[in-house]
């Protein structure tokens, strides 16, 4: 008997268009979307080569820190920061209203950099020919200093030529200032992608969704709610015996919608769910059965007709996915951060969050948490449906 | 003979309204009862309830002998039931409807498969096997309604409005099918708010307003209870007043009404009403078009009983 | 005025939708709303940077945590790993620098003591690189030639106090258009989202109400009946419009009223009635709520993400800016990223914008033959 429920409530299921356009094809529509805006925005987020120019006048000619060091900058490596053009004042200001530099730098008493706007971009460049000319503040005190203590040692002798000296202190300094630092260790996670958080809304998403399918078998079984609840509650069938093969076969057609947004977002978004293959199917079934148990929770809750259901299960996911950073991942970062608790109690995030620890951190006790929050969450939602399921002959219906 | 339902001083009550009245009756074996009544007279509370899908407030219902209750599955086993709304999966091919509700009585596949069968043809659904409701018009959507409810041969159906809506053809389908379950042997409990039907189908009758018996028995029986034996109805334009004043003082005549060129008639007891009236005709004169006598009805008798129509 | 009364009927029941988009088109703009310096004046970017100091704060590592919080924004967090692995990954810090226990002692001692940076990579995080670099190398240098830590904050202070100057040329108060150009990029989504659902929900009502009539009375005017039916939703497709325009006034003030100003207003007028016209055909092709409600979704999620109403254009791959070109939001959004950096109003610079709107005339005109074709098709049929 539980066979023969379970066949029939899949078949149900599966022919279901909208259901399955809504809780299969809708993740999927939504992460090929999300996949084609949001590729390149990391990498957008790297330094590009910067396009400057530099007004080819006298000043610049005879100043060697500024010639050799943008030279050095401008060089086509892997390091290279500037594009740079060698032009007269009036070829430059063409070229910045044209936008096909940021700024120029023009050399004349003082450095002068022009720019079209606020930017980043415009940042580095100020900042390199801030370097610059610091540097050559440097080198003037470091020179003082040294042909001072130069002098003091000599203590009258002779001296010899100046010029070799600045030509050695210059040296030194050039050197210390370009040879390879290391007193920086980077210590930062390779998994920095943000927009992996996406995908684990995504993922989250489709986990509440698939309540819905559990919520429309739910319905078929109880009498007050659809005709054929009524049918099958006069059968000689135990409530118990349908509601939970209805329910088996809801979860089984939710892990088969889930495995098909699982296999599209790694085969062809490439999304990376950390290196724990049975952790991340874990979540996955816990996060489903969360779903589930909304479903079952909303059908045997709320009296009212199957739309409104729907509604109510559409609008807390989304408010969750909201919530969780599908919308922007900041949004879930100031929640976390000022009010832990809306997330902690928010089942999407639970998912998401899931994913992310596995994903980012290197300890599992806050994936642990979260699956553990799943579960909580899963059996206090069943706990109140049977107890609202318990019920075998009704008021109305 | 043997009662096969028995329903004892049933009550129940929504928050203010008692919808069910110390209800009494059994039903026996074999016969069709009808359970007649204008929408909102607690029909299908009342099946509800003896289905054990509503809370009553009073009262006891025993099927088969025993008491019903909500996991008597062996007597739920042995009953059909066919909802006033339809109710089958649009996911789900006819086929695969019956299936699924036969299954949920009938296990060993084989016999179910002869039974599915049976039930296709009963309705006449042969042709349809492999459509979908969506693709069935409103009458066959009934039929297949009713195969689903009736498929696994139960001894006691319960049909609940099963032909609202449907046209003449599935009707008489379903009526058919009706009377062959019943010659098949099973026990059946019709509701409606059709006469024809109930005069056509059943043996005996249950007229119910506002949750009370208000008459029961053969239709016989119950069309005695009209006090009026003939209604004559004629066609008849620009009747003069007085004529209707000579009309009323006839013998048997008791009400006489003339409305947009009808007049209509209705007698007591009596013979040669007819006769009277055509004389009383030519002897003024009178032009008429259309003359006929019927005799009353099951909504004549619900309409001397409560005063207004069935069918509103 | 049946059609009107059953339009304002249904109209009623959609209400929620169209507060909800509604809402989140403010919410947006609103989360938009950086405090806008508006003089002409360069201002450096600064990076998001949270220091982690081990050591005591003296001597040169006081100078070193000065330096940066003169030069970037530090970050309060609270110093629990979590807090600061999450904060880097939402990037709401840029860069996390440790400064070791014994960093001033070792400094002094020539040791190169180790800095351990955590960083997110990208060019806020490149910028930090370079500060902390250029830092380091000077007090280095500093630090050798110079034997007094005295000295050697001296002498770095006042080197890294050197700047240059900075000319802004652009006369356009980019910040303030930039932020008007997202509203009206954004209200893509809104307008989409909103209008062609309110719109299909309201010609599916019809057409039951046009079946239920035409079993009842079958000498209805048909003609007179759409032309009706057109103007409501072409009123309410339009007070959505002036709605959004208005939340644009209230929320930018009347620093809006610009010539900018008239174009973003053409251009959002013309989107709404090709987002009327998307409305119609859909309208007409499909005939089921729920699918309706599906496809709407699709198409305004789609275009809006293809297009760049929510994901900056700049960011989207070049490949998928070819797949937009086939949707008329591209083109709409397009204009509205031109008329950000527009700063003269000639015949010649205004080319490409005309050019965008006759690109939107074209898809109307489209959309509205292809539904002019469908519906007739459909009508023979019925017939």
């Amino acid at each position: 008997m539980f066979f023969h429920n379970f066949k029939y409530s899949l078949k149900t299921l599966f022919r279901n268009k909208m259901l399955i356009f809504w809780t299969f094809a809708f993740p999927i529509i939504l992460g090929t979307l999300f996949n084609m805006a949001f590729q390149d925005i990391e990498k957008n987020e790297k330094l590009d080569i910067i396009d400057i120019a530099i007004v080819d006048n006298d000043f610049f000619n005879s100043d060697s820190l500024f010639r050799e060091i943008f030279e050095v900058l401008g060089e086509e490596n892997e390091e290279q920061l500037f594009h740079i053009q060698y032009v007269k004042e009036e070829e430059a200001k063409e070229l910045l209203s044209e936008k096909q530099i940021i700024g120029y730098l023009i050399l004349e008493d003082s450095p002068r950099v022009v720019v079209n706007q606020n930017g980043i971009s415009e940042t580095v460049f100020q900042s390199a020919v801030e370097k610059i000319t610091q540097t050559s503040e440097i080198f003037k005190n470091v020179s003082e200093k040294k042909i001072n203590d130069f002098i003091e040692e000599a203590q009258g002798e002779e001296i010899g030529n100046y010029n070799s000296w600045y030509a050695e202190i210059y040296e030194n300094l050039m050197e210390s200032l370009e040879e390879e630092s290391s007193q920086i260790r980077d210590t930062s996670s390779e998994n920095l992608s943000y927009t992996m958080i996406e995908y684990y809304t995504l993922i989250a998403m489709t986990c509440l969704y698939g309540g819905i399918l559990g919520m429309t078998g739910m319905n078929q079984c109880l009498a007050n709610m659809s005709n054929n609840g009524k049918r099958v509650s006069v059968s000689p069938i135990s409530k118990g015996n349908l509601i939970f093969s209805s329910a088996c076969a809801s979860y089984i057609a939710q892990l088969v919608g889930l495995l098909l947004l699982f296999l599209y977002t790694i085969f062809v978004i490439h999304v990376d769910y950390g290196s724990s293959f049975p952790l991340i199917v874990l979540l996955s079934l816990v996060g489903s059965f969360a779903g589930l148990s909304l479903g079952i929770f909303v059908a045997s809750f709320f009296q009212s007709n199957e739309n409104t259901k729907v509604g109510i299960m559409i609008s807390f996911t989304m408010l969750g996915c909201v919530l969780s950073g599908m919308m922007g991942m900041t949004l879930k970062y100031v929640i976390d951060k000022n009010m832990p608790l809306v997330n902690r109690l928010n089942p999407v995030n639970m998912i998401t969050d899931g994913f992310y620890a596995l994903y980012y951190y290197d300890t599992l006790n806050r994936y642990y948490l979260n699956v553990v929050s799943l579960l909580l969450f899963s059996f206090l939602f069943i706990g109140i449906s049977t107890f609202c399921l318990r019920r075998q002959r009704y008021d109305s219906i | 003979m043997k009662s096969i339902v028995q329903v004892k001083n049933l009550t129940k009550e929504y928050k203010q309204l008692r919808a069910i009245d110390d209800l009494s009756f059994e039903v026996q074996k074999g016969e069709i009862l009808g359970l007649l009544g204008p929408n909102g007279s607690g029909k299908s509370t009342t099946i509800n309830c003896i289905l054990s899908l509503l809370n009553f407030s009073q009262g006891s219902i025993q099927i088969f002998g025993s008491e019903m209750g909500p996991n008597a599955y062996q007597l739920k086993e042995k009953i059909g039931v066919v909802f006033q709304d339809v109710a089958v999966f649009e996911e789900l091919t006819v086929i695969e409807n019956i299936d699924y509700f036969c299954g949920l009585y009938v296990r060993d596949k084989k016999l179910r498969k002869q039974y599915i069968e049976d039930a296709l043809q009963l309705v006449g659904l042969e042709e349809f096997q492999s459509f979908y409701p969506k693709q069935l018009s409103g009458g066959l959507l009934r039929r297949l309604n009713i195969a689903c409810g009736v498929a696994h041969k139960p001894q006691l159906i319960i049909l609940d409005e099963p032909t609202v809506a449907v046209d003449p053809q599935s009707r008489n389908n379903i009526l058919d099918g009706i009377k062959t379950l019943r010659n098949q042997g099973a026990t059946i409990i019709y509701t409606t708010h059709y006469m024809e039907e109930v005069e056509i189908l059943c043996n005996r009758v249950i007229i119910l307003d506002k949750g009370k018996i208000i008459a029961s028995g053969t239709t016989d029986e119950l069309k005695a209870l009209a006090k009026l034996e003939e209604k004559v109805t004629v066609e008849v334009s620009d009747l003069e007043e007085k004529y209707i004043e000579e009309i009323s003082q006839f013998k048997n005549a008791q009400d006489v009404t003339y409305h947009e060129g009808i007049l209509c008639i209705s007698y007591k007891k009596g013979k040669n009403n007819l006769v009277e009236l055509m004389d009383y005709l030519k002897k003024e004169k009178i032009l008429y078009h259309k003359i006929f006598s019927e005799r009353p009805t099951l909504n004549d008798v619900f309409l001397e009983l409560t005063g207004k129509d069935l069918r509103d | 005025m049946t059609v009107f009364k059953t339009f304002l009927k249904v109209l009623r029941s959609c209400k929620g939708t169209v507060i909800l988009y509604s809402v989140i088109l403010i919410l947006f703009a609103v989360l938009n709303m950086k405090s806008g310096d508006n003089s002409f004046n360069f201002i450096a970017e600064k990076p998001d940077i949270f220091i982690i100091n081990h050591d005591q704060r003296e001597g040169i590592t006081e100078n070193f945590i000065h330096y940066f919080e003169e030069n970037a924004n530090i970050v309060n967090l609270k110093n629990d790993e979590s807090a600061i692995k999450d904060a880097l990954f939402y990037r709401d810090v840029n860069y996390i620098i440790t400064i070791p226990s014994n960093f001033r002692e070792d400094f002094l001692k020539h040791k190169n003591p180790i800095i351990e940076v955590q960083s997110t990579g990208d060019y806020m995080a490149s910028l930090s690189q370079m500060m902390l670099d250029r830092y380091l190398r000077f007090a280095n240098v500093y630090n050798d030639t110079f034997s007094s830590e005295e000295e050697v904050i001296e002498h770095l202070t006042d080197t890294l106090m050197k700047t240059v100057d900075v000319q802004v040329a652009s006369k356009l108060d980019t910040d303030h258009l930039t932020q008007v150009t997202n509203y009206y990029n954004f209200a893509n989504y809104s307008i989409l989202a909103g209008c062609v659902f309110v719109i299909c929900m309201i010609l599916f009502s019809f057409q039951r109400e046009v079946i239920r009539k035409r079993t009842m009375i079958s000498s209805m005017n048909y003609k007179k009946y759409n032309r009706k039916l057109l103007f409501s939703n072409g009123l309410f497709a339009i007070f959505l419009w002036a709605f959004y325009v208005l939340v644009s006034i209230v929320l930018f003030g009347t620093s809006i009223f610009t010539s900018h100003f008239i174009f973003y207003l053409l251009n959002s007028f013309l989107f709404t009635l090709c987002a009327l016209s998307i409305a119609f055909l859909i309208g007409n092709l499909i005939h089921n709520r729920e699918a309706m409600n599906g496809i709407v979704n699709v198409i305004a999620l789609g275009s809006s993400f293809l297009c760049g109403a929510f994901v900056p254009v700049e960011y989207l791959p070049s490949f998928v800016l070819r797949i937009a070109h086939f949707l008329p939001s591209y083109w709409y959004i397009n204009t509205n990223e031109r008329l950000k950096t527009m700063e003269s109003f000639q015949l010649e610079t205004l080319k490409p914008i005309l050019m965008n709107m006759v690109v939107l005339i074209f898809f109307i005109l489209l959309f509205v033959i292809i539904t002019n074709i469908i519906s007739s098709k459909l009508r023979r049929k019925s017939a």
